[in-house]
């Protein structure tokens, strides 16, 4: 695995308020790495940083194994919160100027708009555009001269729920084809939808990091209901391979480890002498997982 | 750097604003210029038609168009200014600008304008001195003075660099680039002696002189023996004045490169 972007020990303060403190990453290539935190736990500092907008009070970081230069962002599509363009230019105006500073082929233009879904308002002003054309126009900039690596800051904020789904099925779209994404949201639902990595923020704090299932728990729960349920909350303890047994008012909810599914489990009951009322998967909460990490 | 310039004119060729006050500064240099040698001076011998030939034509003009520079600074503060409020700036520097393209686009940029302003004051006053001088009479006499406009418009739109690179807001920044000559006098009220002549605004405004006052003043050579002007009429030479000039502009950039490479951008 090629590591695009290292950050080491990276630290960050605004006066008085510790924004990054010694952060250390490695995202390598074809990942898509969701950084994700509550509002000011330091995501878009960290983007900042990587970005050389914004300078770290000590820590370094590399692109693509070299020390940070203008030639390497030039390689990186990046979108960092606001869209930032010339209001009295046209949407063709503005991108056709970033073609120029990223030294990119001008035909690009009609390629992204389309990919956005803004070519038929290619030629309307910048300030006519609502937030959420805005938001796909720096999206479409963020996406020329077709970079191996995005960077993006809450990519669907302001957007619709059409417009969100249409971001993120060019997001998913764009890491089928293996390119590498760095996204920073507080949406658990688009992080978890979006992403095969994941780091968790917190006041600057990386709390922890690694792929998604490890780190949110993204195991599918079991639950299952018998007319008995203080004999099936002793019968469950005896099957191998049940695990984590959370007893609720009206059913269980248990893990089963890997190869074994709900038919494995239905059978062992069975064979016990209990006959489940009812019994089914359910997706782990996600936002309880979450919450439990942060607080 | 050609890229460079490439991307500022595509920022202003779409840009009315820049076009209205651009077009208006230059449609008025030559109606105002006209116009002053239309003054009928009752009783005095003073043909003011002089004011079109050569080779007064050069001092005139230039002295003329200096008063419309500030409106060329005036461009200069807002196009900076929209790179911070739009902010353009920091979306250059994600998308592969270092801050010093930034501070050479915007010096090339300024480069340009002045340029263009010197040529076309280059062009009406050959074409005031031609229609009205006797054909016995230099062109290029005092042509000098044309170059030196140059320098004076890239001075003051090196100091609205600054101040917009320093206030970053718009309207602010015309009214302190507007307000800097008055302020610098204040200024000037409490420093002793000859350095208040060494004040940047008053040294670039001193670029383009007075016509009227330089006639006046005796030319220092050919004063007799023991006699002296008085010190406050005693001005720097302008050779002297066109080198401080350089230095200001010089260090300008500096300070402004300096200012945008050592702060996060926000």
């Amino acid at each position: 695995m090629t590591a695009i972007l290292n950050i080491n020990g990276i630290s960050k303060s605004y006066k008085k308020v510790k924004a990054l403190n010694n952060l250390s990453l490695q995202i390598n290539q074809g990942e898509v790495y969701g950084i994700l935190g509550p509002n000011g736990s330091g995501k878009t500092t960290t983007l900042g940083i990587i970005l050389d907008v914004l300078k770290p009070d000590s820590g370094n970081y590399s692109w693509f194994g070299n020390s940070p230069n203008k030639e390497s962002r030039k390689k990186i599509g990046s979108l960092l919160e606001t869209p930032n363009f010339y209001p009295y230019l046209t949407a063709r105006q503005n991108l056709s100027l970033v073609c120029k500073i990223k030294q990119v082929e001008e035909s690009e233009v009609d390629r992204v708009l389309t990919v956005v879904n803004l070519i038929e308002r290619a030629n309307s002003k910048f300030k006519t555009f609502s937030l959420g054309m805005k938001q796909r126009l720096a999206l479409g900039s963020a996406l020329l001269g077709n970079p191996d690596v995005l960077v993006l800051d809450e990519p669907t904020n302001g957007l619709d729920p059409q417009g969100i789904a249409e971001v993120r099925t060019i997001i998913k779209g764009l890491a089928a084809q293996g390119k590498t994404i760095i996204m920073a949201s507080h949406i658990l639902d688009e992080v978890e939808k979006i992403c095969s990595h994941v780091a968790v923020l917190k006041q600057g704090n990386l709390l922890t990091f690694g792929p998604i299932q490890a780190v949110l728990n993204k195991q599918e729960q079991v639950y299952v209901a018998a007319d008995d349920m203080e004999m099936l909350k002793l019968v469950l303890a005896q099957i191998e391979g049940v695990s984590n047994i959370k007893p609720s008012t009206s059913k269980v909810y248990l893990l089963l480890e890997q190869g074994k599914d709900s038919a494995y489990l239905n059978k062992a009951l069975f064979e016990k002498g209990i006959i489940a009322t009812e019994l089914g998967m359910q997706k782990s909460d996600l936002e309880a997982n979450f919450l439990a990490l942060v607080n | 750097m050609l890229n460079l310039l490439k991307i500022e004119f595509k920022k202003i060729i779409p840009y009315t604003t820049f076009w209205v006050i651009f077009g208006l500064v230059f449609a008025l240099i030559p109606v105002v210029f006209y116009g002053i040698g239309q003054f009928e001076l009752q009783g005095a011998p003073i043909d003011m038609k002089n004011t079109y030939r050569f080779p007064g034509v050069w001092n005139n003009l230039t002295y003329l168009a200096s008063w419309f520079n500030l409106l060329i600074g005036m461009v200069i503060v807002i196009l900076v200014c929209n790179e911070f409020s739009f902010k353009t700036f920091r979306q250059h520097v994600i998308d592969g600008q270092s801050k010093s393209d930034f501070v050479i686009s915007k010096i090339l940029l300024m480069v340009c304008m002045a340029l263009f302003s010197t040529i076309y004051l280059l062009i009406i006053g050959a074409l005031f001195g031609l229609a009205t001088t006797d054909s016995n009479v230099s062109f290029t006499e005092n042509i000098h003075f044309v170059g030196i406009y140059f320098i004076q418009a890239l001075g003051y739109m090196s100091v609205a660099l600054i101040i917009a690179t320093l206030i970053r807001s718009t309207a602010l920044s015309i009214i302190i680039f507007m307000l800097s000559i008055l302020i610098e006098s204040i200024i000037q009220a409490f420093v002793p002696g000859n350095i208040e002549k060494y004040f940047p605004m008053e040294i670039i405004a001193n670029l383009t002189p007075n016509p009227l006052i330089s006639n006046m003043m005796p030319d220092p050579s050919q004063l007799p023996p023991g006699a002296q002007i008085p010190p406050m009429f005693e001005s720097i030479p302008l050779s002297t004045t066109v080198i401080v000039a350089c230095v200001y502009i010089l260090v300008i950039w500096g300070v402004t490169y300096f200012m945008l490479t050592k702060k996060d951008i926000k």
